[in-house]
């Protein structure tokens, strides 16, 4: 865009110490993890640890019971995916490739929905719960994601491009609507999916207030909700609140490593966040 | 066909409803209805009724374990404007997302634009920029208390290391808000560096070579070009960055005071009230006037940018 070469310059400078920024305080972290205690105090501080040692991450996995709250995570966060990739699937296939009565409005419904955060109307929603006494279980903390508005209108796009002559053809060899879902929509909007997957994986995991809601008991706690009850007991102990802290980052750096063009991809065409 | 509709009404109605068949046939409305039906009554439950419930709870007082839940009126609307705390959080929030949103964006704009000089590293300063983005609030927040200890931490040490005072990071109640913006700002930049990249890679280069044949400096292009170019997606990431920002709440939980005494100043914003009220003290008619109030916040914000982007298309 700008060739000018002192442009340029400034240009490697300022995104370097960005980007130099943006990593420092995972290094930071990761090192104070490995520290022993004597050597997390120390003054002045020092960069490396002198003995590294995994002590804080044995004790914050066994004693601590983290594998617990990262098994609850990962099965929150599996099921909501799961759930979402099919919902929005679905219906994103039926507003895209479907003609009926209402469908405007029922979509405008949905859309309505998008901007207004979960915090706006958590109380109803911990009412409902409450009410038919699911309070501390694995299907009040997936239940409010097991839609998403975004999604919906993220997969109606990408089924919107899948060409009509596709569908009607298997229509012609004798297929019904739901095979036709199945073998062919699905099967063809792979990335889509994928990006959409990643997306959802993410919220669940990431979420922390409704899970500090509707969990009651330390068997239930996600790996967000046990970091942050962890480091409010214990906040002095800053070994095991930063293995605990690289841990519940790991999951997340893992995923996006591995699907980083996707989740790329899925920000350009429609500003999905990760 | 009028002919047979004055002849034969029955059959009309029976050709009429084979037809409806036909029709239903044809477009699978069996289908629709069995797939999208479920689908559409699990949106229901979980968004549209919830927003519903919210505002007629705020005009009840109500206790979740409590039968008597009388109706109150406008009596917790009226409430809201004594409540001392929550006007408090409310300008702690709006003073937070102001700086929040306007050096995130600014920031990550002037990153975009720099991204697009050096395009061929640009694909690895965004993937390291976008490290934050993926990690979730909580442990992000608890890397950066660490960072933020007055005693031990690392961002004294380099202010004294350079000659300039210490600061309580977390228990000054004047510096807590710049904490808390320094660690949402390095959450979410890269997310707005990206969507950036997006929108001004699709600016056509022949426009800005045309302008600098023209002699327009770097500076003219960036103003006269770009900026007006990239518009609408500044008013996109402005609409979102400040609804993501005024909903901050997972960094303030973990980076300030807490019940065991953790020592730091006691932050308060707008959901971190919602919350108390609601699931602290029980007081949900009262939080549910809290969260309509937080409602119409975002309504108004949305229709904002509904209005610019008409007036845009207007002209």
């Amino acid at each position: 865009m700008f060739k000018e070469r002192p442009i340029v310059i400034i240009a490697y400078v300022v995104c370097t110490v960005m980007a130099a920024l943006a990593v420092i305080p995972f290094f930071w972290v990761l090192m104070t993890a490995l520290k022993p205690d004597p050597e997390i105090n120390a003054w002045p501080p020092h960069v490396l640890p002198i003995a590294p040692t995994l002590e804080h991450f044995y004790r914050i996995l066994g004693e601590e019971n983290f594998l617990r709250y990262i098994l609850n995570s990962l099965i929150i966060a599996l099921c909501s995916m799961t759930a979402i990739l099919f919902t929005s699937s679905l219906a994103g296939f039926i507003f895209a490739k479907y003609k009926f009565p209402g469908r405007g409005i029922l979509f405008a419904v949905i859309l309505a929905t998008a901007i207004i955060p979960l915090e706006v109307y958590i109380i109803p929603l911990y009412l409902m719960v409450f009410g038919v006494r699911m309070m501390n279980s694995y299907v009040a903390l997936v239940f409010p994601f097991v839609i998403m508005t975004f999604g919906v209108f993220f997969m109606r796009q990408v089924i919107m491009a899948i060409p009509d002559e596709l569908l009607e053809a298997a229509r012609i060899d004798g297929a019904n609507e739901f095979w036709i879902y199945v073998r062919v929509v699905l099967a063809l909007s792979k990335s889509g999916l994928m990006a959409l997957g990643v997306f959802a994986f993410s919220e669940a995991w990431a979420n922390f207030i409704w899970p500090l809601v509707v969990v009651t008991s330390k068997d239930m706690y996600t790996t967000e909700l046990g970091l942050a009850t962890y480091q409010r007991q214990f906040f002095i102990e800053y070994g095991p609140i930063s293995a605990g802290a690289v841990i519940s980052i790991l999951p997340m750096l893992i995923v996006f490593a591995l699907l980083r063009s996707h989740i790329m991809k899925g920000i350009a065409t429609s500003g999905l966040r990760g | 066909m009028t002919a047979a509709d004055d002849i034969a009404p029955r059959g009309n109605l029976a050709a009429r409803f084979a037809e409806f068949r036909d029709t239903a046939k044809r477009d699978h409305l069996l289908w629709v209805v069995l797939a999208l039906g479920p689908i559409f009554a699990l949106f229901c439950i979980i968004r549209v009724y919830p927003i519903l419930e919210t505002i007629r709870l705020s005009f009840y007082r109500y206790h979740p374990t409590q039968r008597n839940r009388p109706f109150v009126g406008l009596e917790n609307y009226y409430r809201l404007l004594e409540d001392d705390s929550f006007r408090t959080a409310l300008t702690n929030t709006l003073q937070f997302c102001v700086m929040a949103v306007v050096i995130t964006l600014t920031l990550a704009f002037l990153v975009a634009v720099l991204l697009r000089s050096i395009e061929k590293a640009a694909p690895i300063y965004e993937l390291l920029l976008y490290i934050p983005v993926v990690t979730p609030w909580v442990p992000a927040s608890v890397i950066w208390k660490w960072i933020f200890d007055p005693i031990h931490g690392i961002l004294n040490y380099g202010l004294d290391a350079v000659g300039l005072p210490k600061l309580a990071w977390l228990q000054d109640e004047h510096v807590i808000i710049y904490a808390i913006v320094l660690v949402s700002v390095w959450k979410m930049l890269g997310y707005f560096v990206v969507v950036y990249g997006v929108g001004l890679r699709n600016i056509p280069d022949e426009l800005l070579e045309a302008a600098e044949l023209d002699g327009a400096t770097a500076w003219q292009r960036l103003i006269y070009i770009v900026i007006p170019m990239m518009k609408p997606i500044i008013l996109f990431t402005v609409i979102i960055a400040t609804i993501i920002f005024f909903n901050v709440f997972a960094p303030v939980y973990v980076l300030t005071a807490s019940a065991q005494g953790a020592p730091a100043y006691d932050f308060k914003v707008v959901i971190g009230e919602i919350y108390q009220n609601a699931f602290v003290f029980y007081r949900m008619g009262y939080a549910g006037a809290q969260s309509v109030a937080l409602l119409v916040f975002v309504l108004m914000l949305v229709m904002i940018q509904f209005a610019l982007f008409r007036e845009k298309r207007g002209r």
